[in-house]
């Protein structure tokens, strides 16, 4: 079941390479977050208790509704539904995604030699964290590159359940509520932004430079 | 003891909830004060008595580093309030406003947020409040409300969270390696280090690696300092020096804790190593870059730069060179309370950053320029100042270690760094004075900050001299838990 999730969890990430819509990449949030969630609960399946059921629900709560939620709303406020594409299709980028999943799998295939592992959600994991940085580095529109950010936050969070790394619920909690506050602060610098950087592409931002 | 902890970390709470609502400036600058002040007097009683107020085995506990770096903290903080009122005085611009309603309750998070940094001794717990301390500061970097500063702030924001990111896989693979020492094992920092012959070397290089990349970004380490220098540079003048002067030692302090546990195991060796090549990359990125500036603020970014890369290279040499690195950060937070606040005032009554701009400062401004004269000769290691004792004691460290080449690698590119810095500096004060170039006061006056700036230089060299007992016994203890003798 874990491996039939990562691996739906790797289709988001082929979708993300061929889709240039923001809504689009808000809909890949939300379905990345339901994945991560159940993911995590079946993971810990075998040992369940209220705190883990505590923290599923709260990777709901936070990246399924909260923070699409507040990218729904940035996109509204700064007008950007209407001139939602960040960048022309590129068919490389599909390329380079698959080539960055199948490099993640082989990763993890390897570290399962060293220390026991789950492979696949582990080498999704690694594709979740590459994947979000190649989409920073591609796409111009800076929400684009918020969404990078996120996907990466997603592979984390992957990470840990592929590592069997256990987490006090706590301080699990507090990591979201970080991310949340990261994505919000984010978002009100965003709209500050459209006033000095129209358009709101990383390649204004070249002001301060030496 | 509880009252220390209700001292460190309930006032400040207190603080932030009383500044956010209270609409009186000054009311909000003596609440802030208030706990400035008290947060430095529970720091020395903890230096002084070596006490851990804190219960065995919690996630929080104060050890003799995180004392040492709790007194850089509040000894910093404590001179950004008292320079505050004058600050906020002058910025009266309409679009100060909101700023200057959210600077106090900003600051008070900032020492909340730190404080929780440097008593956290859980490495999870410590990724989760090391970004608090990033949210602190986006208001504070944004003052301004310009263009500038706003590039600035998304920038830190962004590339510093991106940071954390590599932290975070650094503390996973923490986990990984404290799976060796069976049930028992935890990320917790004393349970790690008991540990430290069980724990898988492997997944301890890895953390470490990925820890130093991920706090580069906070600390301002080549390649990762971008982030850190626009944001230095941008923000206003006690801000810059809260950065450079708190903030950077308390990443630091992060990464000592990662290098804590490295030491103890057979992966020392790799991390001296590691430590060594990124602290003098960052020595060479800084020598390159100060000799481009144009803009003072950005050559006051630079040196902070540079003084991380010392510290770091240093701290990889080891024994004594460790003992000067741990000197040196001290050091570091007095002269960049000097250079950071009279750069502001530079900024603010000649309107320019531009190096080329400031002529005849010394008479134009002449206790600011006489204070950021002093401060120039104090941070490039000017017999007394407390950064030529701290260096000394670098150099003894890399004989004694016989690292001949990190030895001249050392000296050459501080040597490049001297020059660079003093052709600036040296022009900023002595070239002389175009007439009609604008100044807005006639005769400038003695301020506040000129005092805290005179007091910051000063205090360095008796402790430099005398070397007082209740800072140097937590240092050889320091030294003692890295495994190091003097």
């Amino acid at each position: 079941m874990t491996n039939a999730l990562s691996i739906l969890f790797c289709l988001t990430l082929m979708y993300l390479a061929v889709t240039t819509r923001l809504s689009s990449y808000v809909l890949i949030l939300v379905f990345q977050g339901i994945l991560v969630a159940a993911v995590y609960t079946v993971s810990f399946f075998e040992h369940f208790s209220v705190t883990r059921l505590v923290i599923a629900g709260a990777v709901l709560l936070f990246r399924t509704i909260l923070i699409p939620g507040y990218m729904v709303k940035i996109i509204r406020d700064l007008d950007m539904g209407h001139r939602d594409r960040t960048h022309r299709y590129h068919p490389g980028f599909l390329l380079q995604i698959s080539g960055v999943i199948i490099v993640a799998l082989l990763l993890s295939y390897q570290f399962s030699r060293l220390t026991p592992v789950l492979v696949i959600p582990l080498g999704t994991a690694l594709a979740g964290i590459f994947s979000g940085g190649l989409l920073i580095v591609r796409r111009r529109l800076l929400l684009a590159h918020v969404v990078g950010f996120l996907i990466i936050e997603n592979g984390l969070f992957l990470l840990g359940v592929g590592l069997k790394a256990e987490t006090p619920w706590v301080i699990e909690l507090g990591a979201f509520l970080d991310l949340f506050v990261l994505i919000f602060l984010m978002g009100i610098a965003m709209n500050h932004l459209r006033s000095h950087f129209p358009e709101g592409a990383g390649e204004e931002l070249t002001t301060l430079r030496d | 003891m509880m009252y220390t902890i209700l001292l460190l970390l309930a006032l400040p709470l207190l603080a932030i909830a009383f500044t956010a609502r209270s609409r009186s400036l000054e009311k909000s600058y003596l609440a802030t004060l208030t706990t400035g002040t008290a947060h430095l007097a529970a720091t020395v009683y903890l230096l002084l008595t070596q006490r851990n107020p804190f219960a065995p085995n919690m996630w929080f506990g104060i050890d003799p580093l995180g004392s040492f770096f709790l007194l850089i903290l509040s000894h910093t903080f404590l001179a950004v309030v008292l320079y505050s009122p004058g600050f906020l005085q002058r910025m009266q611009k309409p679009e100060y406003k909101p700023s200057r309603r959210l600077y106090y309750p900003a600051l008070n998070s900032y020492l909340l947020a730190n404080t929780l940094v440097i008593v956290t001794q859980h490495f999870s717990l410590l990724w989760v409040v090391l970004e608090l301390t990033t949210f602190s500061l986006a208001p504070l970097i944004y003052f301004y409300r310009s263009k500038e500063s706003l590039e600035a702030v998304w920038k830190y924001l962004f590339l510093v969270s991106l940071g954390l990111v590599f932290l975070l896989i650094g503390i996973l693979a923490f986990g990984l390696a404290a799976k060796g020492a069976g049930e028992h094992a935890s990320l917790l920092l004393a349970d790690l280090v008991r540990d430290a012959a069980q724990l898988d070397p492997l997944w301890v290089k890895v953390g470490f690696v990925f820890a130093l990349v991920g706090i580069s970004a906070k600390i301002g380490l080549a390649p990762m300092h971008p982030a850190d220098i626009d944001a230095t540079s941008n923000a206003p003048g006690p801000v810059a020096a809260l950065m450079a002067g708190s903030l950077r030692s308390t990443a630091m302090l992060v990464l000592l804790r990662f290098y804590e546990v490295a030491s103890n195991t057979s992966v020392r060796e790799f991390s001296q190593r590691l430590l060594m090549i990124v602290g003098a990359f960052t020595l060479l990125v800084a020598a390159v870059y100060i000799w481009r500036s144009r803009d003072y603020k950005r050559l006051l970014a630079y040196s902070s730069v540079e003084h991380l890369g010392i510290i770091t290279l240093s701290t990889g040499v080891g024994g004594a060179a460790m003992l000067g690195a741990l000197l040196h950060t001290l050091f570091n937070s007095f002269g960049k309370i000097a250079l950071f606040f009279m750069a502001g005032r530079i900024n603010r009554d000649l309107q320019t950053r531009e190096i080329k701009s400031v002529e005849g400062l010394m008479q134009r401004l002449p206790w600011t320029g006489f204070a950021f004269g002093l401060a120039f000769f104090y941070v490039v290691g000017t017999p007394p100042s407390g950064f030529f004792f701290s260096e000394l004691l670098m150099l003894q460290g890399m004989v004694h270690a016989r690292n001949w080449l990190v030895l001249v690698v050392f000296l050459v590119l501080l040597m490049i760094i001297f020059i660079g810095m003093s052709r600036a500096v040296l022009r900023m004060l002595q070239s002389p004075q175009r007439s009609g170039a604008p100044t807005s006061e006639t005769r400038e006056r003695f301020h506040v900050a000129h005092a805290v700036s005179f007091y910051a230089l000063a205090v360095s060299v008796p402790i430099a001299i005398f070397r007082p007992d209740f800072l140097f016994g937590p240092l050889r203890s320091i030294l003692v838990e890295f495994g190091f003798s003097l």
